[in-house]
């Protein structure tokens, strides 16, 4: 089939999440208009998405664990492999991923896992060194000082981990509530902040200590004031593995008016350069099978001291992740996440 | 000011205090203090915008400090800029879009709302003054909810987008006109009427030949109004919106500072509305000075007339 | 014939009603269909069920068919086990009381000047007093997020003048940012309505009062103030109302947990799939609440609007 003529591809996509330049490019290569609507927290995109309000032909940045309910409820459709071919650069897991069998619905954008973000320059604990890092931020001394993401699963997510449970998907209403106590507490503590923007404010020193994704940080030398190093930025991942890892996906809802274009989008974005270009920008690694560390360091786009922000694909296959969990529990996790996100 | 008070005599010798010399400074000399306060404010009110208009200039991405003066944020940075940025450019699009359809709309509604209201006695037509008038005081938030339900579970065939936002900004706005003509109205009285009326004319002629045209300036007024207002507005565009060709100037700015990508284009987006905001209200201004040139006005009653007071 | 009035026109008296209604009507049904109509949908939803699936609310028109759930669970969050909202209440209404009273005390002399003693400059302070009613509201809390970064101007200039000796994170959940943020937002919508309520005091009442004696402290307060009564209290109507609803302010300068405000809670109940029917009980609740003032606002304004017809 022909690509869609004088056509305007609709992307909706998290906050400053793609480079403006790859999707320019994309838009000359292609001949089309792109425009980009953005969201703020996944909760937000999937009250728009499920209201059936609104009409994108490429909802990118979904989560696997968000990904069951969208295939159910049909607000995605399949894709058409032909049009894709550049899913051989990418790593084979996403040929047949466990979310997605035979990557039906899905190709792969970026591959990340959570951490802890902290400056070493105002901070002298090392949580390489600490015994539970995960409860790194609950320090009434860096009051005003702390910050921790704005996402329902990764903030109990956190809670939990601190707490000893590694089950990410728990259904344990007592495990759950304890999670939502600590994030409490943790306000208590030291007034948290509740927000995305770890990729601006540890590089600006107005948080210290961040609940961060790897990907935000591996871009920190961009958001650096003048005159400050990036090495004074680090980011801890447990070095047996146990923590959060997630992979971002590209989907084309069932009411995208230009889905052929919504296609070679996927394809556009499995391919090498426009991937370089992506991540030097955006700083989340995508799984493609030349994008390793020693490319991203020697082509500059990664900082060595921030080597930590990588993800090899042996993470991704032994990694904790974040999956859907049953409508009920979902609840749970929800409420509790509004009482700790709100409350004080 | 207190010394005044140090060596006066008690209260009921007032005739002594003021014949003492020491009491014959002006009674009504401007006050320092005062005014020292009310320049303080303004500078207080004024400078930080000034700096934000300053810093959408900024050579670099920071916010806070200065780098050096540039036009990138406009137009010359060929990704970023408001010229070039897909987003950045179709929020100015739509801002503009929505103050014109609102105007449009709201103001011939409210006018003819205020007349008929004004004129046509009973129950019905207290009450939906009333209606009218509650809808001004409610807090943004609690309508946009109301408006956000009524779009997505009852009259769900009109979408999140630029109609719904338009008809939530009418319903908004249609306040304003409907105010201020009717209390142009009040101050006009009946007087005219009758006149035309004596002279033969029926409602119709009476309407388009006498009132409406002594009605131009309350009604051009509350044109710029409703037109500022929406440049404004934040609230119910930002839970009406469904993408980015319908979000509006205000709702970009929020969810992008808000989303840690602030930056100076932000602030050239602000710029820029501040810059429509002040044609808008030059314009208004003059217009209504030169709509009302044959009456006793002054510049004013004009300011006053454009900003809703009187 | 009898000598007629006005109230001679009998005969075309149904007619003349029947134009006005007509003029009337678009305003009227527009009114019914977007002001009234929305409110009894945000009813139904508040008493309405939930698409499980979905997580889109299902509304319920019809008053038998009513359900309670979602009062329930509003409920429960706000006197359950789990409740948090209580404290959320109490610091809307902290902050706003402080906002608005901040805003009086700093307004009032700045309207009291430019109305009785401004003279010559009245115009150009009138004009610059006017300018943030055009300045977007966004654009004024983004000035400040500015010029309060930790290496923004207002910690260089506290620096400077040795007020500080390391900077000062404003801009993370402080509550002075937040107060201070909504008095910079609200306060010229505020001096405005002061200043045309204080224009109208008759200056020779005033004068009447000093010439009796009266110290000007004592004018001040046995003449000024009460005749002010009236527009001070349309002017904290219209501050303190939008206030209360207000949910982006905090969001710009502060995003942390501990000065969240109520219309955040409703927000966030508007953005999260199964939680939207809780929103509409909430924003029901703020509504009633709120009723006695709207109402008095209203009515007040009604009365003296329709008095000299």
């Amino acid at each position: 089939m022909a690509q869609e003529q004088n056509a305007t591809l609709k992307i909706y996509n998290w906050v400053a999440y793609i480079n403006q330049a790859v999707v320019n490019h994309f838009a000359k290569r292609y001949n089309c208009k792109v425009e980009v609507s953005t969201f703020n927290t996944m909760d937000e995109a999937l009250a728009k998405i499920h209201s059936g309000q609104v009409q994108f032909d490429v909802f990118m940045g979904v989560t696997i664990d968000v990904l069951g309910p969208l295939i159910a409820q049909k607000f995605i459709q399949p894709i058409n492999h032909s049009y894709i071919p550049n899913i051989n650069q990418a790593w084979p897991d996403f040929q047949n991923p466990f979310y997605d069998g035979k990557w039906q619905y899905t190709t792969p954008y970026t591959i990340y896992t959570t951490g802890m973000a902290w400056r070493k320059d105002k901070v002298p604990e090392n949580p390489y060194q600490m015994s539970n890092a995960w409860a790194m931020p609950w320090q009434a001394k860096y009051k005003g000082k702390v910050a921790i993401l704005d996402d329902y699963r990764e903030g109990i997510s956190l809670g939990l981990m601190k707490n000893g449970v590694f089950d990410l998907n728990t259904t344990n209403a007592s495990q759950i509530a304890a999670a939502g106590q600590s994030l409490q507490n943790l306000a208590q503590l030291t007034n948290v902040q509740i927000n995305n923007n770890d990729y601006t404010q540890i590089p600006t020193g107005q948080v210290w200590i961040h609940h961060a994704w790897s990907g935000d940080m591996a871009a920190a030398e961009s958001y650096m004031p003048k005159g400050v190093p990036v090495d004074v930025v680090g980011y801890w991942f447990p070095t047996d593995g146990r923590g959060p890892v997630g992979n971002d996906l590209i989907t084309i809802p069932r009411n995208a008016t230009n889905p052929v274009l919504a296609h070679m989008f996927m394809n556009y974005m499995l391919d090498l350069p426009n991937v370089m270009t992506n991540i030097s920008w955006n700083g989340y690694m995508q799984p493609l099978n030349e994008v390793t560390p020693q490319q991203l360091v020697k082509e500059q786009i990664l900082p060595p001291s921030l080597m930590s922000t990588v993800v090899l694909p042996s993470y991704f296959r032994r990694g904790v992740m974040e999956l859907q969990i049953p409508v009920s529990a979902n609840l749970l996790w929800e409420q509790t996440w509004q009482a700790a996100s709100k409350g004080v | 000011m207190t010394q005044a008070t140090v060596t006066a005599p008690p209260a009921e010798t007032g005739y002594q205090r003021k014949t003492s010399r020491w009491r014959r400074r002006n009674q009504w000399r401007n006050p320092w203090f005062l005014e020292g306060f009310t320049w303080l404010y303004l500078i207080w009110s004024i400078v930080p915008i000034a700096l934000a208009v300053l810093f959408s200039f900024n050579n670099g991405k920071s916010q806070a400090v200065w780098q050096g003066f540039s036009w990138r944020w406009y137009f010359t940075d060929q990704v970023n800029s408001v010229l070039h940025d897909p987003a950045l450019h179709a929020s100015v699009v739509q801002t503009l879009r929505l103050s014109v359809y609102t105007t449009l709309i709201a103001v011939p509604l409210g006018v003819a709302f205020a007349l008929g209201i004004n004129r046509w006695r009973g129950i019905t037509s207290a009450s939906f003054n009333f209606v009218m008038i509650l809808s001004f005081v409610i807090p943004e938030l609690i309508f946009g909810v109301a408006m956000f339900f009524m779009f997505t579970a009852l009259f769900s065939f009109v979408h999140l987008g630029t109609l719904a936002e338009t008809l939530g900004l009418v319903t908004w706005n249609v306040s304003w006109p409907a105010i201020i003509v009717q209390a142009r109205l009040v101050t006009l009285g009946r007087q005219y009427e009758e006149a035309a009326a004596d002279l033969g004319a029926n409602q119709w002629q009476t309407m388009r030949r006498v009132m409406v045209p002594l009605l131009t300036p309350a009604i051009f007024a509350s044109a710029v109004l409703v037109f500022s207002s929406v440049i404004d507005d934040f609230v119910i565009v930002d839970l009406l919106n469904s993408n980015a060709s319908n979000t509006p100037m205000s709702v970009l700015i929020y969810s992008t500072q808000r989303g840690g990508n602030g930056g100076p284009a932000l602030n050239a987006l602000g710029t820029i509305m501040l810059v429509i905001s002040f044609i808008v209200a030059i314009a208004g201004y003059i217009g209504y000075r030169w709509l009302t040139r044959g009456e006793r006005a002054s510049g004013r009653k004009a300011l006053s007339a454009i900003t809703g007071g009187d | 014939m009898a000598i007629r009035g006005f109230a001679g026109r009998a005969p075309n008296r149904d007619k003349h009603r029947l134009f006005w209604a007509c003029l009337a009507a678009p305003g009227i049904l527009w009114l019914a269909l977007l002001f009234i109509v929305p409110f009894y949908v945000v009813l139904a939803i508040a008493a309405g069920r939930l698409n499980q699936l979905f997580g889109t609310p299902i509304a319920e028109y019809n008053p038998l068919n009513w359900s309670t759930t979602n009062l329930a669970t509003a409920w429960r969050d706000i006197a359950g086990p789990t409740a948090f909202v209580g404290p959320i209440l109490l610091r809307t209404v902290i902050y706003t009381f402080a906002a608005s009273a901040l805003c009086l005390l700093i307004g009032y002399p700045v309207a009291y000047f430019v109305a009785r003693f401004a003279g010559r400059r009245k115009v150009i302070i009138l004009v610059l007093l006017i300018a943030p009613f055009w300045i977007s509201y966004m654009m004024r809390m983004l000035a400040w997020v500015d010029l309060l970064q930790t290496n923004g101007y207002v910690n260089s200039v506290l620096n400077f003048l040795h007020l500080t000796s390391h900077p000062i994170n404003w801009l993370s959940g402080q509550p002075v940012t937040v107060v201070l943020g909504l008095v910079y937002g609200y306060i010229p919508y505020l001096i405005l309505v002061l200043y045309a309520g204080l224009d109208r005091i008759d200056p020779a009442l005033i004068e009447a009062g000093r010439d009796l004696g009266l110290s000007k402290a004592r004018t001040f307060l046995r003449v000024t103030l009460p005749l002010s009564k009236q527009p001070i209290l349309t002017a904290m109507l219209i501050t303190v109302l939008p206030m209360l609803g207000d949910y982006y302010t905090n969001q710009l300068l502060s995003g942390a947990t501990n000065t969240t405000m109520i219309g955040n809670v409703i927000d966030q109940k508007l953005s999260t799939p199964l939680f939207q029917g809780e929103g509409a009980v909430f924003s029901i609740f703020m509504l009633l609440v709120l009723a006695v003032p709207m109402i008095y606002y209203v009515v007040a304004t009604n009365r003296t609007s329709r008095e000299a017809v």
